[in-house]
């Protein structure tokens, strides 16, 4: 995809990020909108388009700050704006339209958000469950799930495909440790990761299962987050302070199942759909790539991904792993800024995110030497997307 | 009490606990709930090409009819994926841990699966792929449901 009708980010930002922020979702997004202004140049006046993501993870409380694309350019004092929208799955449904509405030449500078809050923890939600007078009625295709006990996405969208993973490709709990070992590397050396301290194969291995055979250090870590990515034209590109990042070439996909219990295949789900359309899109190949960044809601949709995306053959992301090729220094660093798991859960945008920095030659000690190429994804199961930027 | 120390949440009982999550049928999902309380498991079954459908829908996704009604299938299956689960998120599964949640491929057509648990079966017995049959247990009052157990 060269051209001058190229797209390119110009900006991020991150809101303050942790449990229980004190922050309403508005004020996560100012934030997030600001910080990514700043690190572009750029004043509101000159955005023309909102695409974002907003919700919490849990029940909604009432009263709470809704974030709509609309309301949030007005807020910022944006003038008319000629794209607004709402998408997921995750990040990737704004960034996709972001992309979409420039190269559709709709809009020429889209401001990209995903803005999430934690609500309630898994204790906290159980005691109110608990404390509710009548059962809970299930309708919908939930009926046919939560009555057996499917309660957590943990258990569908990681727990049984891992137990599948393992049984029909041999892969082994130690090979998870060694990701989340790896993975947990790199936190240490990002100052905006919250988990920090290094992991053995022992804390591993001593981490409590949620549901087999996920652990707790298999898990992201919810959190208060916005996050915020600003794309422009090429053309438009050159007119603000950082380096700007290119979309080699992007895929949003589904696949039938609505649900992730009934989902077609559970080991070959929508993101081997979004990476075989993604690689028809460039003259690049997964043996070009310098750095992945990966969306680790929990490990096996990493495991996924790796083999979605041709970095290794189907059923191998377990010894790929272990052999350390995803680990710092290896022949293609995953999640260097952490991951969801030790970043916190922002949903999908720090994968973005972290591309910019390493693609820009930001990242500091996780710096991917001479990184000109990234690839990154969003979610699993019925629905995902993917990404890929270069630095040129 | 809290997660992030690592001990699992628990919660006292009440009359909610006392219950799993209960369906709420529809005109379209009835017939499964009222053909399980008699002991039989029943999925909707396109008329036109006899394609199973399930979730249930209102058209066959593979010819577009919209004539469907339910057949009553054998009850054998085989493991598709399952889980232990290790800690509850509801307040009935707090005292049930840990349970076998699995996904099981009935016989009568491929990539035709259910959600159920495993039962009545050692836990080092069960592994993906092994044959399953079909038994019906009242969990709760008024709740019965399609589990599964090693085949004979």
């Amino acid at each position: 995809m060269k051209g001058a009708d190229r797209v390119a980010a110009v900006g991020v930002g991150y809101s303050k990020t942790g449990r229980r922020s004190g922050l309403t979702s508005w004020q996560l997004a100012i934030q997030a909108a600001k910080a990514a202004l700043a690190d572009a140049g750029m004043t509101p006046q000159d955005l023309d388009g909102v695409a974002l993501l907003w919700g919490v993870a849990g029940p909604a409380p009432a009263g709470l700050d809704i974030v709509e694309p609309m309301d949030f350019g007005y807020m910022l004092g944006c003038g008319p704006l000629n794209w607004y929208g709402e998408a997921g799955p995750a990040y990737i449904g704004p960034a996709i339209q972001a992309v979409a509405a420039i190269k559709s030449g709709l809009a020429h500078t889209v401001l990209t958000l995903r803005i999430i809050r934690q609500r309630m923890s898994s204790a906290e939600q159980l005691a109110s469950e608990g404390a509710e007078p009548k059962p809970m009625l299930v309708g919908g295709d939930s009926q046919f799930t939560a009555p057996f006990g499917s309660v957590s996405p943990i258990q569908s969208i990681a727990a049984m495909p891992s137990q599948r993973h393992m049984d029909l490709f041999g892969t082994t709990e130690e090979q998870f440790g060694a990701h989340v070992i790896a993975q947990r590397n790199f936190a240490s050396q990002n100052p905006d990761a919250i988990f920090r301290d290094p992991l053995t194969m022992e804390d591993y291995l001593n981490s409590r299962f949620i549901s087999t055979p996920v652990r707790l250090l298999d898990c992201d870590y919810p959190v208060d987050s916005a996050s915020a990515v600003i794309y422009t034209t090429a053309e438009r590109a050159k007119d603000f302070k950082q380096k700007p990042v290119y979309v080699e070439s992007a895929s949003y996909s589904s696949t039938k199942y609505l649900t992730f219990e009934n989902i077609d295949d559970m080991t070959q789900s929508s993101p081997f759909h979004a990476a075989r359309e993604l690689w028809k899109r460039s003259d690049l190949t997964p043996a070009d790539v310098d750095t992945a960044q990966l969306y680790d809601g929990f490990t096996i949709i990493v495991f996924q991904w790796l083999e979605a995306l041709g970095f290794c053959g189907l059923g191998e992301s377990g010894p790929f792993v272990e052999a350390g090729h995803t680990a710092q220094g290896g022949s293609l660093p995953v999640n260097t800024d952490g991951g969801a798991c030790n970043v916190g859960r922002r949903h999908g945008a720090n994968f973005c995110i972290e591309s910019i920095h390493q693609l820009r030659g930001e990242a500091g000690p996780r710096q991917v030497p001479d990184a000109k190429v990234a690839v990154w994804a969003n979610a699993v199961g019925p629905f995902s997307g993917a990404m890929i930027m270069t630095s040129e | 009490m809290s997660t992030e120390s690592g001990a699992p949440p628990t919660t006292g009982s009440s009359a909610a606990s006392l219950s799993p999550p209960v369906p709420a049928p529809t005109p379209l999902t009835a017939f499964f709930w009222e053909s399980v309380a008699k002991g039989q498991l029943s999925i909707l079954r396109c008329q036109s090409c006899g394609n199973y459908v399930h979730y249930p829908r209102p058209i066959c996704n593979r010819c577009l009819s919209e004539e469907l009604a339910p057949e009553v299938v054998s009850g054998q299956a085989t493991l598709y994926a399952h889980t232990w689960a290790t800690q509850a998120f509801h307040p009935y599964f707090v005292d049930k841990l840990p349970y076998c949640l699995a996904v099981v491929e009935l016989a009568e057509q491929p990539g035709l699966r259910i959600t159920t648990n495993i039962v009545d079966t050692p836990r080092e017995q069960v592994r993906g792929g092994m044959a399953l049959e079909i038994v019906f247990r009242e969990v709760a009052p008024g709740l019965t449901l399609p589990l599964f157990r090693a085949a004979a």
